[in-house]
């Protein structure tokens, strides 16, 4: 299932096991945006041991922050409960904005694996 | 008659205002201005992460004028927004009408915010998303944080005028010497 992106929202994909957010992200309406990715990820994760979510953001604005931030709270605690939970985090060259909120999220997650990848 | 249009043409050049809308603000307004503004951006010769700081910090911005001025139309804030160079980088100027009620409160918050360092803004930044929105906040609110963090130094002030009180906020971007 793939939710493409506008000019104001990344494209979200979501195949068996696995979830991709790809481009920018300040939507008109966060509810609409985040309602539908937040009910995917619960069904995918709820159904499987193993969940793998690839993420890279260019910009995204605070009301977006904040869903990311939940977003990875309950992919964290999915992996508290014994779910293989992975997080790759990509960034553009250069891009030390991205690098660092990269960096940020990940000192608040404990349980789930979550890397980030620098883009040639 | 042509005065005015000349007046106008000239003060914008003259203070190196290269983008401004006044009026009003609502999502899809800003969808529109956005990408005017992300092409103009682009056109410049800044380096990416200059021009993104300058981004966030005008979505911040209009976004708050959507969400909290004074002035209210169905889904939209009245307000302006304006993107000038200056010699040294850029300013971003935000002008809405405000509640006398919220004077208080935003002037505490963004008080609070100049005295931090990168890192206490960071903290800040951090404790508000784990937290939840503050009394009075539709969204995050992180903007103001966020503007503190994208701006090389920020500004604001209260200005009554003709019977209203106005919300002045504005950030700099410091373009670094190469």
């Amino acid at each position: 299932m793939i939710i493409p992106a506008t000019s104001r929202t990344p494209e979200v994909a979501f195949s068996e096991q696995q979830c991709s957010i790809k481009g920018e992200c300040y939507p008109e309406d966060i509810s609409e945006f985040s309602i539908p990715i937040m009910e995917n990820i619960k069904l995918g994760v709820g159904e499987a041991d193993a969940y793998k979510v690839e993420i890279e953001l260019y910009y995204f604005n605070s009301s977006s922050a904040k869903f990311f931030f939940d977003f990875f709270d309950f992919l964290d605690e999915s992996a508290a409960g014994n779910k293989e939970i992975s997080v790759i985090w990509r960034y553009r060259e250069d891009d030390d904005t991205m690098q660092d909120a990269g960096e940020e999220f990940q000192e608040d997650l404990g349980n789930l694996i979550f890397k980030l990848e620098q883009l040639d | 008659m042509n005065t005015k249009s000349i007046q106008l043409h000239e003060l914008m050049l003259s203070r190196g205002t290269f983008f401004c809308y006044a009026g009003p603000l609502s999502e899809e307004v800003l969808t529109s201005i956005s990408g005017v503004v992300k092409d103009q951006l682009t056109d410049s010769d800044s380096d990416l992460l200059i021009k993104k700081k300058v981004f966030s910090i005008f979505i911040e911005q209009a976004q708050n004028i959507i969400r909290y001025s004074g002035a209210r139309l169905e889904k939209s804030g009245v307000g302006s927004v304006s993107i000038s160079h200056t010699d040294t980088g850029f300013v971003l100027e935000a002008v809405n009408e405000i509640n006398p009620t919220d004077q208080v409160r935003v002037a505490q918050m963004l008080d609070e915010l100049q005295s931090m360092d990168e890192s206490e803004l960071k903290r800040a930044y951090r404790e508000r998303m784990k937290s939840g929105p503050p009394e009075g906040s539709v969204g995050a609110g992180l903007g103001f944080i966020e503007v503190a963090r994208r701006s090389s130094s920020f500004d604001y002030a209260f200005e009554e005028r003709g019977g209203v009180l106005l919300f002045l906020y504005r950030g700099w971007v410091e373009v670094p010497k190469a």
